[in-house]
């Protein structure tokens, strides 16, 4: 059974921000909507310091408390471990944010556009959502379905991040998630969460 | 230089997902039931009502608070693992089972008829005043939500507003006469309940994860240290139990009523503001 998943090297990532922009453009996601992001933050002290970053995402967990939640259904899981949400159902109850740890999900309260005019034609053909709803990372699944990677993972120009199936030994983000000691965020919690992360 | 990993302990999150509307759903939803559920068991359909329509203004709220109000009816879709979703049956079938109770005592039907709609309403009433509770415990996001006392003292605090309601309400209501004295007895009881679940809550939860830790501090020594030491426990809880005390032995009904009128009030003041910071000081935990 496929069970698709990330790893991503946090030694490598530079902070650019291209999944960032990447994620934005492949989805035509509204002002202030980002399906992935990178968190930043300074440590140590001068002279020492120095900014470090995190790329975060939807984690797709195998168990998602998102998904119990979710009073309409609106939120499933496929059967190669992508979490959807259905846009069509969901009602914007938002239970599913305050069920997520890892803060992936964004509420789509009012229909903001980036230029004064409405939608553009790109954002009429790439959007599939309506406003009032929850939305989040889907992994880009219609390039997975075609054999691709995802946007965010064929932008990066540093390579940090590796896209694939979990469940195949030989598969290279399972191979590195083993040899790199990959670990989730947040792993206590027991969503068994899809996105593994690299560091010392 | 190779990162390490716990350098990204960003900090507690607030949520900020659900705001007055949901906390106002909150209060008029369970004093709704907490009324009914009192108002069934005195036996005053009138009462009964009223409780129902401040369930019914309560869940005006949550359609408010919802993205897509015009789909609510999709809520209904997974019961099986929602404790929202099981809310909406609740909700539904207090209502139903509420408005024919109503129904047969307005066309005087017999106990025999009656009884199982009365003992269907009452466990639908008790389902609405506890869920909510468990809506917030299971969270795995937010710890100082993740806790079992949370359906208990939702209860407690639910029937508690009810009862007040009622007090309030008992002057202008149609007969029968409503024993306020005895109604404040029952207050008594169930402030002592309230306040031993709410500290018991906070004990346990000042040693469980940072987020909830942090919920802690911003209760008792925070931003809202003020409102909850102030209004939940000092102006909710704890004046009414000390004034109630000499409040239970007046006489006159007069008295009785002005004394426990403004009992009502505080304790209603404190139980929507208790609801109120619940929400608001719930706290993500850190991503590491």
């Amino acid at each position: 059974m496929t069970r698709y998943g990330m790893v991503i090297d946090l030694n490598i990532c530079i902070g650019c921000n291209a999944c960032t922009m990447a994620c934005k453009a492949e989805h035509a996601t509204p002002p202030g909507v980002f399906w992935g992001k990178v968190l930043e933050k300074e440590v140590g002290k001068y002279p020492a310091a120095r900014r470090v970053f995190l790329p975060v995402l939807c984690n797709h967990c195998k168990v998602p408390a998102c998904m119990d939640v979710c009073p309409t259904g609106a939120t499933s899981k496929r059967e190669d471990g992508i979490v959807m949400v259905d846009y069509d159902q969901c009602i914007g109850c938002r239970s599913c944010m305050e069920a997520c740890p890892y803060g992936a999900r964004t509420f789509h309260d009012k229909a903001a556009t980036y230029y004064g005019n409405g939608r553009t034609p790109f954002e009429e053909a790439k959007q599939s959502f309506s406003e009032g709803v929850v939305m989040k990372c889907n992994f880009c699944v219609d390039r997975v379905e075609q054999g691709g990677d995802p946007a965010c993972v064929q932008t990066c120009p540093t390579e940090c991040r590796v896209f694939g199936d979990l469940d195949d030994p030989e598969s290279k983000v399972s191979r590195l998630a083993a040899e790199k000691k990959a670990r989730p965020l947040l792993a206590e919690k027991g969503l068994e969460p899809s996105v593994f992360y690299i560091g010392s | 230089m190779s990162l390490r990993l716990d350098e990204f302990l960003i900090d507690v999150k607030p949520q900020r997902e659900w705001g007055w509307l949901v906390i106002t759903y909150l209060f008029f939803g369970g004093a709704g039931a907490g009324l009914f559920l009192a108002s069934l068991y005195i036996g005053h359909p009138w009462a009964e009502g009223l409780g129902l329509l401040l369930l019914l203004i309560g869940t005006l709220f949550l359609l408010l608070d919802l993205g897509r109000p015009e789909r609510f009816w999709r809520a209904f879709f997974r019961a099986r693992t929602s404790w929202i979703s099981r809310g909406c049956y609740f909700i539904t079938a207090l209502t139903v089972l509420g408005g024919l109770d109503l129904l047969l005592q307005y066309a005087g039907a017999d106990a025999a008829t009656a009884w199982p709609v009365k003992a269907g309403a009452a466990v639908a009433a008790v389902a609405v005043m506890i869920y909510t509770g468990f809506v917030l415990s299971p969270s795995p996001a937010i710890p100082f939500w993740n806790s079992t006392f949370f359906p208990v003292i939702f209860f407690a605090y639910s029937l508690l507003a009810g009862i007040d309601f009622l007090i309030l309400a008992s002057p202008v209501l149609p007969p029968p006469v409503i024993d306020v004295a005895r109604l404040e007895k029952v207050q008594f009881g169930l402030v002592l309940l309230c306040l031993l679940m709410v500290m018991s809550h906070l004990s346990v939860m000042s040693g469980s994860a940072i987020a909830a830790r942090k919920s802690i501090q911003l209760l008792t020594r925070g931003k809202w240290g003020v409102l909850f030491l102030g209004g939940v426990i000092g102006v909710g809880l704890v004046l009414p139990l000390l004034l109630a005390w000499p409040a239970l032995w007046q006489p006159s009904f007069q008295t009785m009523f002005a004394i426990t009128a403004v009992l009502a009030l505080l304790r209603l003041f404190g139980d929507y503001l208790f609801r109120f910071l619940v929400i608001r000081a719930g706290l993500y935990d850190p991503l590491l």
